[in-house]
């Protein structure tokens, strides 16, 4: 997806292949070298930290929640926070802390979900245009095309409109539009890694197209796919945030984020505390995906090795 | 409380209009100083749908017809019935069959075309030939559904002379005057204009769109706004103060009050365009905000109804619609009554109208509280709340949860609709332990799927048309609709009850008698529950404090003609 | 402009009447699969009446019929007639709008690279001091936090809160028309991306600032800085021109949820009503507008490049 991915990656030039002349040793240590360098990133620890609340939050939210998160006329309708309901009620009288906690579930649900599956998606149309080339090739960097000329919110909308508003099909929907963007990337990279020696080698000694795919080109450009991977999370729970802004998100009573928001709003004046904690909610988690993914990328760039 | 308040305010604009009589205008005395700008603003959510008389179909666009055309009759502002193209009121044979209405002289399109008993016989053959929504206002004249099949002229209505017309009826049709009184398919229409731009074509330009109303269109910029001035020199009389009507599109109901917040409306809820629930009760709490509001008595009913001839609640399952449904052993019976009284309508009307304001619980059955038929403020038995019965009686009815597995109650979002069926959702399975899936849609497939009568439980909502039952009836009840499909979506069919209002239909409405049929016929709706009847709308209007004339008598705004803006 | 550019250009051109084209077909195609017929509205139509409806739409022919003649009417420029508001041509109604969501547009992109750059600028040459921090600081939070809560946040502070603290004498007005209402809307839509620009200017401009000709240059004097400041300046154009395509495109996106929200008619908002309606026509067109609209904006920021970066020929 063009839309928020923030961009040191779509920069030519800053696209550095990882590993160098030696292949499986390298790589063992890059990757602890990687860890090393991410857990000395404060940001990106704290981003850590907060993903890890979030997730424990929407694990927990599975099991148990203050009160359910369907449950309405608990109390005064667009009352504040009280001692009982911590985080205050919304405008049908639905305890707020309890539908946050769902929420986060729902996000990182959609999140990980449409990223796991876009990746899957990109990764493997990706490697097979970069590698075969030929026709597969033509064929994609066309679909990459094309997608350019298209933005993804309105495929995403029009998809949820016709095949229907369930948590799965939300994340259908987003996975189709964002898997054009990690194909566009592994293309590139398997484009730029067939050429290199090691893979000359592996195919002098007769090793299948597959493995070469899977052992050789595939972790090389695991760095970056990481990187894309992590940065698609919260561009998909935004993602999901619009849709339910224009009322095509996950469907009622789920308290998705961006539902929660998008009511929320129209009672700003008179009880902003609806519509602040889920948008706070939202934007945490956004920013901890995006410190975690800056410092990913940071991590595995080789110009910052010292 | 808010009942009282809305009593009052409709009485004080009902009792400030009984001096004014109808024609609007003026009745502001000298002692008002107007503003030099008359232009009245305001906002609407989406674009009309058409400014057809013979193809219009909404509340919203129904409000500028009233102002750009005229019918043989009106309703002034407290709904009561007056001569318009008409110069007095209908002659009515003693057998009631045939009616004989004398034109005005005077009449005139805006664009200075004269007005004879031929273009109202060609406005009507034109209404029945194109045979769209509202075409049943005519179909009481003999010969009216022939030429909504194909004939050309309809044979039941004359013009003896210029200024004279005739129509002979089927059956004595009392409520017949009250149709004709409505601002849609029976308006007179300039045929020279029509002819020349096509009759497709006529109402996209505001040149072409001509009317004998008191108002005329001056722009249209589709999906962005539209505007009227008043006719100089009306035939009807006085067109009052306003010099500018403008109506902005495209702005919801959010971005409505935020403009009348700064100044940029005179009013939110004209042409049932109002303010939403949240606004509504910031004002309410408000000390100065409040007198801005006021609430008025609506003319909408909203329910959800079962589907009686398939899934768990039919009363007959596997019957074909519109054969009778009465069943001695109704097998769902029990289930309806369950999931009515599962539900608490004040909490609904809590929750989904802002505490009660923008609605009110409905515990009189489907027609309308304030109109002819309401059963009365306990007449539906079967409204009243109990969780204890209604859980109870559910368990009986399905003890190991079989019949309500994958149940889906399905709605449009629009309005607070979205609030009501969470809130039923959230009743249901707290009250009866049930879980209900919402299946939101839009209007269009919810509209598909009733007719398939593939809906189980759904959202029903009837907006008044006239004050009459016949109205809810013959559009909402009857086998024949069962049969047909345009309503009645339930295909509930009860011959015993459509014999009474049968009956009813050829009686005259003034006869408390004739009521007390129609309440009758209420009766066995409620007690085969239908409808499972929730909340009666009411019209939330915010409203500047410099203008006056503004109001809504349940049906319809006040005239345009009532309206002026002081100085400020 | 050389030969080889007028060649691109084109080319590009072709490659963007081919993609509107497929991509509106795609759409028209899809459409016209789907089950039961598009045209019952609020109303209760009759058979007779909805017979006449359909023959008017052409909705009554076998859709590759359809497709012909609606690829005819393309031909001239006609996009045909909404199914919901009967007698409203859309290609006129389309060309109205999508003025509108240019000009938001380019006002959107303006505060992107003003703003984005303005901080990025001072990020980097007050580097690692605490307006450093604070900039990178408002950077992340500004891509990280979505595009409405910024608009729900200004429509707030500029409509509600403005006008009750001034007594009604500034504040925003919502809606179009008036030269007043493009600043905020455009805030609203181009303040992440103007937070993404700011990180890539201040990377792109710490990098020029590190080489050693600049290091000397700088020590030599302040008319050295304010040239090196100009030259570095350019530099960091270059990374900025690259991710222009991927934000007209996202601007082009966010405008759907910030028309809807500021009440402005422009074609994200039309996008929206017609999909909620099942106005299948104008959707139809709305996706012909996009395709063609995305495409010459990226032609357009593909034809500046060269400007900014002379390496870059056609």
């Amino acid at each position: 997806m063009a839309t928020v991915v923030p961009t040191a990656l779509e920069l030519p030039d800053q696209l550095q292949v990882v590993g160098a002349a030696e292949e499986l040793p390298e790589q063992v240590t890059l990757w602890q070298d990687a860890w090393r360098r991410l857990k000395r990133n404060r940001l990106a620890v704290i981003g850590l930290v907060i993903i890890g609340v979030f997730l424990t939050t929407a694990l927990v939210s599975f099991v148990w929640t203050p009160y359910p998160t369907w449950r309405q006329a608990l109390g005064p309708t667009y009352q504040g926070p009280t001692l009982i309901h911590p985080l205050g009620l919304d405008d049908y009288g639905r305890d707020i802390l309890s539908r946050v906690m769902g929420g986060a579930a729902i996000a990182l649900s959609v999140g990980v979900g449409a990223s796991m599956l876009a990746s899957a998606i990109g990764i493997i149309l990706g490697l097979l245009a970069g590698f075969y080339r030929g026709k597969i090739d033509v064929l994609i960097s066309l679909l990459i095309n094309i997608s350019y000329g298209v933005p993804d919110l309105l495929i995403a909308l029009i998809l949820v409109v016709l095949i229907g508003r369930g948590i799965q099909n939300i994340i259908l929907a987003i996975s189709i539009t964002a898997w054009l963007g990690m194909a566009r990337l592994v293309r590139g990279q398997t484009l730029a890694l067939r050429e290199r020696e090691f893979v000359e080698a592996a195919r002098s000694i007769g090793t299948k197209n597959r493995k070469i795919l899977t052992r050789h080109i595939l972790p090389n450009a695991l760095g970056p796919i990481v990187v894309q991977a992590t940065y698609l999370v919260p561009a998909a729970i935004i993602f999901e945030a619009f849709l339910s802004l224009l009322g095509l998100g996950v469907p009622p009573p789920a308290p998705s984020w961006g539902a929660m928001a998008s009511e929320g709003y129209k009672a700003i004046q008179i009880a902003p505390h609806i519509v602040l904690m889920p948008c706070l909610a939202l934007s945490l988690t956004v920013l901890a995906f995006n410190w975690v993914g800056d410092g990913l990328r940071d991590a595995i760039d080789p110009r910052m090795r010292r | 409380m808010t009942g009282s308040s809305k009593f009052r305010s409709l009485a004080i604009a009902m009792g400030a209009l009984f001096v004014v009589a109808g024609c609007g205008g003026g009745g502001g005395g000298s002692s008002e100083t107007l503003a030099a700008d008359q232009t009245f603003r305001f906002g609407m959510s989406n674009d009309i749908t058409s400014l057809d008389p013979a193809h219009v179909d909404s509340a919203v666009d129904i409000t500028y017809l009233n102002e750009v055309f005229t019918g043989l009759y009106r309703f002034d502002n407290s709904l009561k019935i007056v001569p318009s193209g008409a110069a007095s009121m209908p002659e009515i044979s003693a057998d009631g069959l045939t009616w004989t209405f004398h034109l005005r002289h005077d009449v005139v399109f805006s664009n200075g075309d004269k007005v004879t008993s031929a273009d109202w016989v060609w406005s009507w053959t034109r209404t029945l030939r194109l045979n769209d929504a509202y075409a049943s206002n005519l179909e009481a004249i003999h010969g009216a559904t022939d030429v909504e099949n194909g004939a050309a002229t309809i044979t039941g209505l004359s013009a003896p002379d210029a200024y004279t017309l005739k129509a002979q009826l089927d059956s004595p049709a009392g409520y017949w005057l009250t149709q004709l009184a409505m601002p849609t398919a029976s308006e007179v229409l300039d045929k020279k204009v029509i002819d020349a731009a096509g009759d497709d074509h006529w109402t996209e330009q505001a040149s072409t769109y001509i009317g004998s109303g008191p108002f005329k269109m001056t722009a249209r910029t589709p999906k962005q706004s539209m505007d009227f001035v008043p006719v100089k020199n009306w035939w009807g009389g006085d067109t009052g103060k306003l010099t500018a009507i403008h109506v902005d599109i495209g702005i919801d109901d959010v971005s409505r009050v935020k403009k009348f917040e700064s100044g940029g409306y005179e009013n939110v809820g004209m042409a049932n365009n109002g303010p939403g629930p949240d606004d509504v009760l910031r004002y309410k709490n408000d000390p100065v905000k409040n007198k801005l509001l006021t609430v008025y008595n609506g003319a909408r009913t909203t329910a959800f109804g079962f589907n009686f001839v398939t899934g768990p609640f039919a009363s007959k399952p596997g019957a074909t619609p519109g054969a009778d449904t009465t069943n001695s052993a109704d097998p769902g019976l029990d289930g309806r009554r369950a999931f009515s009284m599962a539900i608490d309508r004040a909490q609904l009307a809590d929750i989904a109208c802002a505490h009660a304001i923008t609605c009110q619980p409905a515990y009189g059955g489907p027609i309308t509280k304030g109109f002819k038929g309401y059963l009365g403020d306990t007449g539906d038995p079967y409204a009243k709340f109990d969780a204890t019965a209604a859980k109870a009686l559910y368990q009986k009815w399905d003890p190991t949860g079989s019949k309500v597995k994958g149940l889906e109650y399905r709605y449009n979002t629009s309005g607070g609709n979205t609030k009501r069926a969470e809130n039923l959702q959230a009743q249901w399975k707290q009250n009866l332990g049930v879980d209900v899936k919402l299946v939101p849609s839009d209007f269009p497939t919810l509209q598909r799927d009733r007719k398939k009568k593939v809906v189980i439980l759904g959202r029903e909502s009837w907006g008044i048309d006239y004050d009459h039952p016949q109205d809810w009836f013959d559009n909402l009840f009857s086998c024949s609709q069962a049969k047909v499909g345009r309503g009645n979506d339930e295909a509930y069919c009860n011959p015993a009850m459509d014999a009474i209002t049968t009956a009813a239909n050829a009686k005259s409405i003034n006869d408390p008698a004739t009521v007390n049929d129609y309440v009758k016929a209420g009766q066995m709706l409620v007690n085969d529950v239908v409808w499972a009847t929730i909340d009666y709308g009411t019209q939330p209007y915010m409203t500047q404090s410099y203008v006056r004339g503004m109001g809504y008598n349940g049906l319809y705004d006040f005239n345009w003609e009532g309206i002026r803006l002081l100085q400020h | 402009m050389s030969r080889g550019t007028l060649v691109y250009a084109v080319q590009r051109l072709l490659l963007i009447t081919f993609t509107a084209l497929v991509v509106s077909s795609i759409v028209f195609i899809g459409v016209h699969q789907l089950p039961g017929n598009a045209l019952a509205s609020e109303r209760r139509l009759n058979p007779a009446t909805e017979q006449a409806l359909l023959h008017h739409y052409n909705l009554d022919l076998p859709w590759p019929q359809q497709y012909l003649l609606w690829l005819e009417g393309l031909a001239h420029g006609n996009l045909g007639e909404s199914l919901v508001n009967m007698g409203t041509q859309i290609t006129p109604l389309l060309l109205r709008e999508v003025k509108v969501s240019v000009t938001l547009g380019l006002a959107a992109v303006f505060v992107t690279i003003f703003i984005g750059m303005s901080l990025g600028v001072l990020a980097a040459i007050r580097q690692n001091t605490w307006v450093d921090y604070a900039a990178s600081t408002a950077a992340v939070i500004g891509y990280s936090v979505p595009s409405f809560v910024w608009a729900f946040l200004l429509i707030l502070l500029t409509v509600t809160g403005l006008y009750a603290w001034t007594g009604g004498t500034i504040y925003e007005d919502i809606g179009w028309g008036k030269i007043e209402q493009i600043p905020v809307p455009a805030l609203a839509l181009g303040l992440p991306y103007a937070a993404i620009v700011a990180r890539l200017t201040r990377a792109s401009m710490l990098e020029t600032i590190r080489q050693d000709y600049v290091r000397t240059a700088w020590a030599k004097g302040l008319s050295a800085r304010v040239v090196i400041l100009r030259h570095a300046l350019r530099n960091a154009l270059i990374p900025v021109a690259t991710i222009l395509g991927p934000l007209v495109t996202g601007i082009i996106t966010g405008s759907v949820v910030i028309e809807f929200l500021f009440g402005i008619p422009g074609l994200g908002q039309e996008f929206v009503t017609s999909i909620l309606s099942r106005d299948y026509n104008i959707v139809i067109g709305v996706f012909t507008f996009y395709a063609a609209l995305i495409g010459l904006a990226n032609l357009t920021v593909d034809l500046l490049y060269p400007v900014l970066d002379p390496r870059i020929r056609y």
